[in-house]
């Protein structure tokens, strides 16, 4: 489980988030919602242990990953797979050494299971035949699709997507959290997904929360929130342009 | 105001005075300077520990080889023929106004070039082009998120990023500054026996350099090799924003490495004067 306690975080002079508490259940598909510049990415990336927060503390299995050194903390985040937002793909590599990436890194594999994995990966997220490419020749959909191969190619037990399905077509994006779903299940593993696509990301989450301006607004299954009363997390749901957002 | 009458409001008022506030704004300047210090020394003791105990990527050091070396030998061979072309023109002229004996002309300017020259002009030269691109490299890398891309694979960022560039750069930066100071002895030459009939051999004169001016010399080239990728690579690592952040990262590369060789030079030379010429 992983269990985020009184999170603070400011850049400057802004403040990012702003006490900040939830538990995220393990083996489940936690969703993340709320408008542009909420603070979720900067959640996520103290989940990940991608930055330290200024008060509070975010704990996976128990373990205070705020706490850590840098070395204690790269040895959990082996543990995490993550799609960024931007898809952060390394230029200076073709597709095929972006999604080997991790497996070089972190896997003891021989090259031949790593080609196998990475062929494997493209194959899954439609891209077989594109592994000599580099990432600035392809749409920005193809990269989202290989930033998610190389997100999903270590098997981690913690998943984060940032954003997994923006720059795609509705029917590639349902497919796309319908993988990123059946990936989730199949490994049991725990994952936290932000999206600006409300109605595909209900389609698939066990438990939502929303965010605005720092704050943790809601938290609690698919169905409570879609009947939520709160007016901010109604109006998010529904896509109205009447209300208090 | 006075200081005193800034204080004295802020007691009275709730509010900080003035004095407060600017006080209050110095600190936090000299705290921010003094992270920015630690984590600049910290980068470079990873950069130490990295560059014997990381992790090779195979041809990552050959690459920065090509990046830093090849591609700079055009641009560093001119400028620094030029420089070459104009110290020996105006050493020229002046001796012709005092003495007219330019007899020894050759023997000092090479002693110069050996010593000081070559190293500190190239290196700064170095530094615009070298040190801007590796801070604008790893710059855009970091608004982009290939960075936390890096660390949540294991790759430590000062050892994927900073140990190749800091390996290739000790060695093409001696390199092409031991080819700066060829190119200045050659274009002095030419510029003195073309402009003021001093002859290649009477100019060609290695009397005055001996080992302590090529100790000297090369361990500048060595110090200024190893500060320029670890300025930039800092500047880079703590870029924030968009393409403007890129931006002044890029800049505060240049000036920080700059300056970096100017403070190495200075201390170079003072110990150099203790050790060799005391």
């Amino acid at each position: 489980m992983i269990r985020v306690v009184g999170l603070r975080k400011r850049f400057g002079r802004k403040t990012v988030l702003e006490d900040v508490g939830v538990d995220i259940p393990a083996g489940g598909l936690w969703g993340l919602i709320g408008p542009g510049a909420s603070g979720k990415t900067v959640l996520v990336k103290h989940v990940a242990g991608l930055l330290t927060p200024d008060a509070g503390r975010v704990e996976v299995e128990g373990q205070n990953i705020s706490a850590m050194g840098e070395v204690a903390r790269q040895k959990l985040r082996s543990r995490f797979g993550m799609l960024f937002q931007q898809n952060a793909l390394f230029d200076s590599l073709t597709v095929a050494e972006n999604i080997a990436f991790p497996l070089r890194r972190l896997t003891a594999l021989d090259e031949r299971q790593i080609a196998e994995r990475v062929a494997e990966r493209l194959a899954r997220v439609g891209l077989a035949g594109f592994g000599d490419r580099t990432p600035n020749a392809l749409s920005g959909g193809q990269r989202k699709r290989v930033g998610i191969a190389r997100a999903t190619v270590t098997q981690s037990e913690y998943l984060i997507f940032d954003e997994p399905t923006a720059g795609l077509d509705p029917v590639t994006s349902q497919k796309i959290f319908d993988l990123l779903r059946a990936e989730q299940i199949s490994r049991k593993s725990t994952a936290l997904m932000i999206s600006s696509d409300v109605a595909g990301l209900m389609s698939v989450v066990d438990r939502v929360a929303m965010m605005l301006r720092g704050r943790l607004l809601f938290e609690g299954t698919r169905d409570e929130a879609l009947a939520s009363s709160d007016p901010y997390v109604k109006q998010f749901l529904r896509g109205e342009t009447e209300g208090p957002l | 105001m006075s200081v005193e009458a800034g204080v004295v409001k802020a007691g009275q008022g709730g509010q900080p005075g003035w004095a407060a506030r600017r006080l209050a704004g110095i600190g936090a300047g000299a705290l921010d300077n003094a992270r920015a210090a630690r984590l600049l020394y910290s980068i470079f003791i990873r950069t130490l520990y990295y560059s014997v105990r990381g992790r090779r990527e195979k041809g990552a050091v050959l690459r920065a080889c090509y990046g830093i070396g090849n591609r700079s030998l055009f641009f560093l061979t001119a400028v620094m023929g030029f420089v070459g072309m104009i110290m020996v023109f105006h050493s020229c002229t002046q001796i012709n106004r005092i003495t007219g004996d330019l007899h020894l002309v050759g023997a000092t300017y090479i002693q110069l070039v050996v010593r000081d020259f070559a190293a500190s002009v190239g290196s700064m030269m170095l530094a615009t082009r070298v040190g801007a691109g590796i801070a604008a490299e790893i710059g855009s890398m970091v608004v982009t998120d290939q960075v936390d891309a890096l660390r949540m694979c294991a790759a430590e960022p000062v050892d994927y990023l900073i140990v190749p560039r800091f390996k290739a750069s000790v060695v093409m930066t001696t390199v092409l500054l031991v080819w700066a100071m060829f190119v200045m002895e050659v274009s002095g030459m030419l510029t003195a026996w073309g402009m003021f009939n001093v002859n290649p051999r009477i100019f060609w004169n290695l009397s005055m350099v001996d080992f302590r001016d090529l100790a000297t010399g090369l361990t500048k080239c060595l110090a200024f090799g190893a500060a320029i990728p670890i300025v930039s690579g800092y500047c880079g690592l703590t870029t924030f924003g968009g393409a403007e952040g890129v931006g002044w990262a890029t800049t505060r590369a240049v000036v920080w490495s700059c300056f970096a060789t100017i403070l190495l030079n200075f201390i170079i030379s003072t110990t150099a004067l203790y050790v060799f010429w005391a």
